[in-house]
């Protein structure tokens, strides 16, 4: 009997890859158990890892990857271990498994299909930082992912992959789950510490930062999930992983795609595609119509004239998780703002007075905007808004949460007029 | 104290979870999914149980109960359909599938159907945005884009009655 037939009900999300790495077992709607991993070539980059590397062999390939994390900062996998490796033992590793950010559900197909690629990961980023304990965070809405972790945990430790004396070397190392309950921000590092740690899920003042003080008071590395699973394609192609993907950003990398377009879901490839490509290889916008606008990485808010940038972490690239939503020319962007605004304001954990109070009014004057009802001073107080709530908040919600509306003011100044003056064609033929 | 609320099987688990984790804490938000999936409800006496097991304050408990949007008071249905209404479910007309799905259950939004069986739930994206507009029944997760026909909605329903 499968896992599958034991746990809650998932539907077929469409995945697409001519890549093969990260997604290359996980193309099918099931789980592959640990049999099947290990005949198609699993844990053997954990049995190299062991045997052929020492921790720091496996730090340095990780920093010469140039692998970025994929949670959405981007930051540098091997800056930030050899970060955590300059403070003393005991150290942790945290896998981020609470994927919430708007239109992002790529880490649930490697939890859900391959879960042994992510536990594999996971042990050598143990052996490499020193760690005896890894935790993996998973959102309370996941709850078949839980179960499919839970299972594959205990797999791997009655073969030995993990527990005590990992295949019979003197490294030991033990993996808990650990489930959210429902808030994006416990995403944020150190609001997910303070949560593992069994409390609200507030952000923590940085520094010091989780490397040097993070679960339990000690150096830990957070990890996204899509980072981890990175880990074991590293170690198998070493210097060859340079060849996958542009210089500087090598790799494969997953990108979530949905709104309109003909086949939404998760595509792999390298960091060199377009924004443009990557709709089109989702099938093109649905209907054959035209893009609006995009919502991608961090929720910015791309035109059609901007979708010939790659999906890289250069300073023009579009970065972040890999989320792509598409809107078509009948969809209204200020319509979409207002969805966007409510979830922040909803999420803003309420540390901030800026995020906390600064979401609510950004989402009312767009509210009104939409109506119809608003003024040139408001609108103008949006902008303030703009500037004034990522300056004033400790942590990345509320950097981020402006971006939309930001991105909007700049780029969408015709549909702002038109709403101003009560005559954007789409809000008011279609009457709400 | 007598525990109402902390049957057999959840303190085992409890226990469990405390073997598990090394700080009381940890066991909170364990513990509380746990009665939520027998009891449906975190009712105020399974706080003060909890608490008085735990040896951690009523307040903290509290604390963790009121922030995080899984965990609730309220006195609900037997079945919890949660229907996200973020961005790429917008962008699908989620609208038109809480419309069908408040007629059929007779429920609204925050609100439970009068037989008991069902309450209904927006939230925020559940990552399932390639089968949008996506819900859940409890734990089990469905796609919208499926849903044409009453009989389609009536087939998924008809399992929970
Ligand atoms: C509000 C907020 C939500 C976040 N949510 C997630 C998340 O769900 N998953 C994730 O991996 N990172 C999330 N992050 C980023 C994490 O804080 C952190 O940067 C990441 O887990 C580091 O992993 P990486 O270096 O492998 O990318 C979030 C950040 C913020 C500010
Ligand atoms: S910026 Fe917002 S979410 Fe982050 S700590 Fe402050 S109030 Fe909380
Ligand atoms: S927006 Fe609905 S599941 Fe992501």
């Amino acid at each position: 009997m499968s896992i599958r037939d034991k746990i809650p009900h998932i539907p077929e999300i469409h995945v697409e890859s001519n890549l093969n790495l990260l997604l290359r077992r996980a193309k099918e709607n099931r789980t592959v158990d640990i049999e099947e991993y290990e005949t198609t070539g699993g844990y053997s980059a954990l049995r190299k890892a062991l045997n052929k590397f020492s921790p720091e062999d496996i730090v340095v390939l990780v920093e010469e990857s140039t692998l970025r994390g994929r949670g959405g900062a981007g930051f540098p996998t091997g800056r930030k271990w050899r970060f955590a490796l300059m403070n003393p033992p005991p150290r942790y590793l945290v896998c981020n498994a609470d994927e919430s950010e708007p239109g992002t559900f790529k880490d649930r197909i490697i939890i859900e299909r391959d879960p042994h690629l992510l536990l594999e990961g996971m042990i050598i980023a143990g052996y490499a930082l020193g760690a005896k304990e890894g935790y993996i965070y998973i959102r309370g809405e996941y709850p078949a992912g839980y179960l499919i972790l839970e299972n594959a945990i205990n797999e791997a430790k009655e073969r030995g992959y993990l527990g005590k004396n990992i295949l019979g070397t003197d490294f030991s190392f033990d993996i808990k789950v650990y489930r959210g309950a429902g808030a994006y921000i416990c995403g944020e590092e150190t609001a997910l510490l303070e949560s593992l740690e069994g409390k609200r899920g507030h952000p923590r003042l940085r520094p010091p930062y989780p490397a040097q003080s993070g679960l339990y008071g000690k150096p830990t590395v957070v990890n996204n999930v899509e980072t981890l699973s990175n880990i074991p394609i590293i170690i198998t192609y070493e210097a060859y992983f340079m060849n996958i993907g542009p210089a500087g950003f090598y790799g494969p990398k997953l990108f979530p795609v949905s709104g309109k377009v003909e086949k939404p879901g998760v595509y792999e490839a390298t960091m060199d595609i377009t924004l443009r490509e990557l709709i089109e290889m989702a099938g093109g916008v649905k209907g054959g119509k035209q893009v609006k606008a995009v919502f991608a990485g961090a929720l910015g808010i791309y035109r059609e004239d901007e979708l010939d940038m790659p999906m890289d972490y250069s300073p023009k690239g579009f970065g972040g998780t890999g989320t792509t939503i598409v809107l078509d020319e009948d969809d209204c962007v200020i319509d979409a703002l207002l969805v966007v605004t409510q979830f922040f304001h909803h999420e803003s954990c309420g540390k901030c007075t800026p995020c906390r109070v600064g979401t609510y009014e950004q989402h009312q004057i767009l509210k009104k905007l939409k109506e119809g009802k608003a003024t040139k001073e408001e609108v103008n107080y949006l902008k303030h808004l703009s500037q004034n709530i990522p300056a004033n908040s400790i942590c990345g919600l509320g950097f981020s949460a402006p971006n939309a509306v930001s991105d909007a003011l700049k780029k969408f100044s015709e549909e702002i007029e038109a709403h101003l003056k009560g005559e954007c064609p789409v809000c008011f033929n279609r009457g709400d | 104290m007598k525990y109402k609320y902390l049957t057999e099987d959840i303190i085992q688990k409890i226990e469990e979870c405390r073997g598990r984790f090394p700080l009381k804490e940890q066991c909170i938000i364990p513990a509380l999914h746990h009665i939520l999936d027998k009891h449906r409800d975190i009712v105020p006496e399974a706080v003060i149980e909890l608490s008085d097991y735990l040896k951690v304050p009523v307040s903290h408990i509290e604390g963790i109960v009121t922030f995080y949007d899984m965990f609730r008071h309220r006195k609900n249905a037997k079945n919890h359909i949660r229907i996200c209404r973020n961005l790429p479910c917008h962008l699908a007309n989620f609208h038109s599938l809480l419309e069908k799905i408040k007629e059929k259950t007779g429920a609204d939004v925050g609100r439970s159907s009068s037989d008991g069986l069902w309450y209904i739930e927006l939230v925020e994206c559940i990552g399932s945005c390639g089968i949008a507009p996506a819900f859940l029944v409890n734990d089990d997760l469905y796609d919208g884009s499926k849903i044409k026909t009453e009989e389609d909605l009536e087939k998924i329903l008809s399992k929970y009655r």
